[in-house]
């Protein structure tokens, strides 16, 4: 079997593994956690298995036949690039299945919680790996949905009901700017191939002149999803999630997706000069506003989130960029932030479970008490801080070097990254030093030790983090040359990482930033205690007030038409459909002449005459009849004055149908007003002179309607020429209205008998309810 | 309703009805008729029959709740497209069995299709007809706790 079917089975495994999760909770208890991370662990050593196969070749390959008519198909293309991304998933993956275990022990719900996780890391393990424009967008939206129920879980709080509505509107909104803008480059490439489209011949996408609205689609969607300045404020609102989901989704995975497909993409839409103004520039923004927001936080999670923010923004910005420096930083940078950040977020959580409280005000000395958290805890803010012999060190180090080496006015990215850098070091020593140094604070819980589950990850992690930043030249061969291969698109690029890289500029950088944030540090409490009311007034003209705007403005537009078009009282909804119908035919009756010609019409015989003057009497009767009875024997008369028309016509199967569907009309409506009062004149005379103008513009449209379709009478049409022909030789039936109905559009029947029924149930459920019962 | 001699017309004509209405469904292929009509007459019938009668009564005719005869038209019209897919074919394509047998004539699956459409639609009217009637009549109030 070869490798890329082994890692698409290892996806097909974690969204069966999701599936179980529910019916395993009964099962195996508290021992579910533990379980169910073996499916990322198998993943991982997949993964591992499959690399050298990746680092030799270009890429790994599986194509499964779908759409292909439309050009969409299973494919999955596993290079160098997916390969980094499926080992942080996974790898993040299991700790986090883990720690979730720990975090919601006891929880009745568990088990839909490992459902909508593992879910959501199948989701993300195939966005990495998808070949196909359109694939990866059904994993995208899959990732966006399941981070709506993980943001959620804690249903009963408005606040997660909010957050979770806020991230899909604008994830999912972002979402579908990206699939119109992959339509466009699926149709500008004449393929949704991703790997086709890189390998195009460099230029020839990007001089097309609908090439602006194809970036600018998508990234619309890339910065939403990696929540880009100004659509940043989704991500620290969705720390309303459970500490596993924020560690997972909103910092190692999910709002990388959008870096990811940034890279992914890089190769084809960095050809455009607008990618680096507009890349950088959002990238850049967001990097300042992440960490300036964050510097005012008090909350634990809230204080990571808004660094995460700020890691997204320099990523993006890196990739912007777009240098051969700048990629191999952005993507040495993803690995050093995936490990420490899943990290701090999961102490984070531990502190938060074991003290009741995320205040940082309020937390210290909880080295005593919680050991094992602290040191997983420090070690990540080291390296968030960048301290040398970590990977953090290593990736500030390459963040400056490809800062330096960037175009563009002269000292603006240095600026923009060192001050950044400052606060992000002060921001570490905050949430990832400051609560387990000094004396023990009282706190609403005792403190004491997390349990195995949710120590376990930090310390890994930060094992590998202190791994990387000892062997770079190892993580430098090994994963980061071959993903920087696939970003750049060029097959003989060789990423070298070094610890020390002799005296230099960038190490020189490094030490103004560590003295920088250890003075902002300093600063940072009496900043806090001084700018509440400077960010009160920010929050409040932040882009989050344009998206609320937005949201009422929707709601309050919808409940206005609603109540205006569906009233609830049935002569209106009726005055409404004609009216409209009305208007929609005289849009385009006009433009038809009208080739009107007595000649061509069938002799007018006596018993025709007679049968229409017999409807109109009837007709007008029903309108001025005073009881509900007559009204629908009437009504009948003309239905079946009509089917009489039709047999004359000789079309006996829908004169057929006329009276019989007549007649249970008839039947219905005698059963459904029998228990009515007499009709009585409720209408004012205005409203019946309206009624009748609609009535009768309604009639004289649909008779000017019928005299344009007139002339189309004799129109041979092929699909009646179809039909007629092959009726009885293909479908074994001479009658063709049937042999329609039941075998060439059988589908549609289907499809309208299911209506049919459901419909019939949706009555059903109506008339059982009793409105006179309470 | 209480007439004697529309209770024995109905008790005389529902058979004919019924038999029409296979009738129709049968000959639709190749004659006007078909799922669609057949389905009506028969609903016709039991409409008929609680009217003159009673609900109870066509209920008890009836046999099925007219919610499983949706059901099941619906899982019969839906059956009637594998075959084909069995047979290596696209989803719903005819499949006819040569054979001319009598009354019946060919037997294919778009025949069993069409019996599918029978039973929504009687289902349908019926459901409609009787619980209008249900509703709308004090003493069959007490019976829909027996439905």
């Amino acid at each position: 079997m070869s490798s890329s079917i082994q890692i698409v089975l290892g996806i097909a495994m974690i969204f069966g593994a999701a599936l179980a999760a529910p019916w395993l909770q009964r099962l195996l208890g508290a021992r579910l956690g533990p379980v169910l991370a073996l499916a990322p662990v198998i993943m991982f050593g997949l993964c591992i298995k499959a690399a050298p196969a990746v680092a030799s070749r270009d890429a790994l390959r599986l194509d499964i036949p779908w759409a292909t008519e439309l050009g969409i198909s299973l494919s999955f293309f596993i290079d160098g690039f997916s390969l980094l991304f499926l080992l942080i998933i996974s790898a993040v993956g299991t700790f986090v299945v883990l720690y979730a275990g720990g975090y919601l022990h006891g929880s009745p719900t568990i088990g839909r919680f490992y459902l909508f996780l593992l879910s959501f890391m199948a989701a993300m393990l195939g966005i990495v790996s998808a070949d196909n424009l359109i694939l990866l967008f059904v994993f995208w939206e899959l990732t966006s949905i399941t981070s709506f129920l993980l943001i959620g879980y804690d249903h009963e709080e408005e606040e997660s009901r909010k957050s979770s509505l806020q991230a899909l509107l604008v994830t999912g909104g972002g979402g579908l700017a990206m699939l119109a803008g992959f339509v466009l480059l699926g149709h500008l490439a004449g393929t949704y191939r991703i790997s086709e489209i890189l390998a195009l011949p460099s230029g020839q996408l990007a001089a097309e002149p609908s090439f602006p609205l194809v970036l600018g689609l998508i990234l619309l969607g890339a910065f939403t999803k990696s929540a880009q300045f100004p659509f940043h404020f989704w991500l620290p609102n969705a720390m309303a999630a459970p500490a596993p989901v924020s560690s997972f989704l909103h910092s190692a995975t999910m709002v990388k997706a959008g870096v990811f497909l940034l890279a992914r993409l890089h190769p084809c839409l960095s050809e455009h000069p607008l990618w680096t103004p507009v890349v950088g520039g959002f990238g850049a923004a967001t990097m300042i506003t992440g960490v300036f927001l964050g510097f005012g936080q008090t909350d634990l999670k809230k204080i990571l989130a808004y660094t995460t923010l700020s890691v997204l923004g320099t990523l993006t910005m890196l990739l912007g960029i777009g240098t051969e420096l700048s990629i191999k930083a952005c993507l040495i940078y993803l690995l050093a932030h995936a490990l420490y950040k899943a990290a701090l977020f999961m102490t984070a959580g531990a502190v938060d479970h074991e003290t009741g409280t995320r205040d940082i005000n309020t937390l210290s000395g909880l080295r005593g008490p919680m050991p094992l958290t602290a040191i997983g805890a420090v070690i990540g803010a080291l390296s968030m801080a960048g301290c040398p012999i970590l990977v953090g060190f290593i990736s500030k180090e390459y963040f400056y070097k490809a800062l330096l080496d960037a175009e563009g006015p002269p000292f603006l990215w240095e600026i923009a990254g060192v001050s950044a850098s400052m606060v992000m070091t002060a921001l570490a020593i905050i949430a990832g030093i400051r609560p387990y140094l000094g004396t023990v604070a009282k706190t609403p819980k005792h403190p004491h030790e997390a349990p195995w589950t949710m120590w376990i990850g930090p310390l890994v992690l930060g094992g590998f983090a202190l791994k990387f930043g000892i062997l770079p030249g190892w993580v430098g061969d090994h994963l980061i040359t071959p993903a920087a291969r696939a970003v750049l698109g060029q097959a003989d690029y060789h990423a070298h990482l070094k610890l020390w890289d002799g005296l230099n500029t960038a190490l020189l950088l490094s030490l103004v930033t560590v003295i920088g944030g250890l003075i902002l540090y300093a600063l940072s409490r009496s900043w806090r205690e001084h700018s509440g009311k400077l960010y009160a007034v920010l929050n409040a003209m932040g882009p989050q007030r344009a998206y609320f705007g937005i949201l009422n403005g929707t709601l309050s537009f919808a409940k206005w038409q609603t109540s205006l078009l569906q009233n609830g009282k049935l002569r209106n909804y009726v005055l409404t459909v004609g009216a409209f119908t009305v208007f929609l035919i005289l849009l385009v009756l006009p433009r038809n002449r009208f080739a009107f010609d007595p000649a061509a019409m069938a002799p007018v015989s006596l018993l025709g005459v007679l049968v229409c003057l017999f409807i109109i009497v009837a007709a007008v009767a029903t309108c001025f009849v005073k009881s509900r009875f007559t009204a629908i024997l009437t009504l009948g008369v003309v239905g079946l004055g009509i089917a009489m028309i039709f047999f004359m016509s000789s079309a006996p199967d829908l004169a057929m149908t006329q009276v019989l569907v007549e007649t249970l009309t008839v039947v219905l409506f005698v059963l459904a007003f029998r228990n009515l009062p007499l009709l009585k004149d409720y209408s004012s005379k205005t409203i019946r002179i309206r009624d009748a103008v609609a009535a009768g513009a309604f009639g004289i449209v649909m008779t000017c309607l019928v005299l344009v379709a007139f002339q189309f009478r004799n129109t041979p049409s092929e699909v009646a020429a179809f039909h007629s022909a092959n009726s009885l030789p293909a479908a074994n039936g001479r009658n063709v209205v049937n042999v329609i109905l039941v075998d060439f559009r059988a589908l549609d029947t289907l499809g309208e008998i299911t209506v049919l029924g459901v419909a019939a149930l949706g009555i059903y459920a109506m008339l059982r309810m009793n409105p006179t019962k309470p | 309703m209480n007439s004697l001699i529309l209770k024995m017309t109905t008790r005389l004509i529902m058979g004919l009805l019924l038999v029409f209405s296979v009738f129709l469904l049968l000959r639709g292929h190749n004659l006007p008729g078909g799922g669609f009509t057949g389905g009506l007459v028969a609903a016709s019938a039991f409409a008929l029959q609680a009217l003159a009668v009673g609900t109870r009564e066509a209920r008890a005719t009836l046999i099925l709740d007219p919610r499983t005869i949706i059901g099941l038209g619906l899982a019969i019209s839906l059956a009637s497209g594998f075959p084909s897919v069995l047979a290596g074919q696209t989803f719903m394509t005819g499949i006819w069995d040569k054979t001319v047998l009598p009354v019946v004539g060919k037997i294919g699956t778009p025949l069993v299709f069409d019996v599918g459409v029978y039973f929504v639609v009687l289902g349908v009217v019926l459901l409609f007809v009787l619980s209008f009637a249900n509703n709308s009549d004090t003493e069959a109030r007490k019976e829909s706790q027996w439905n």
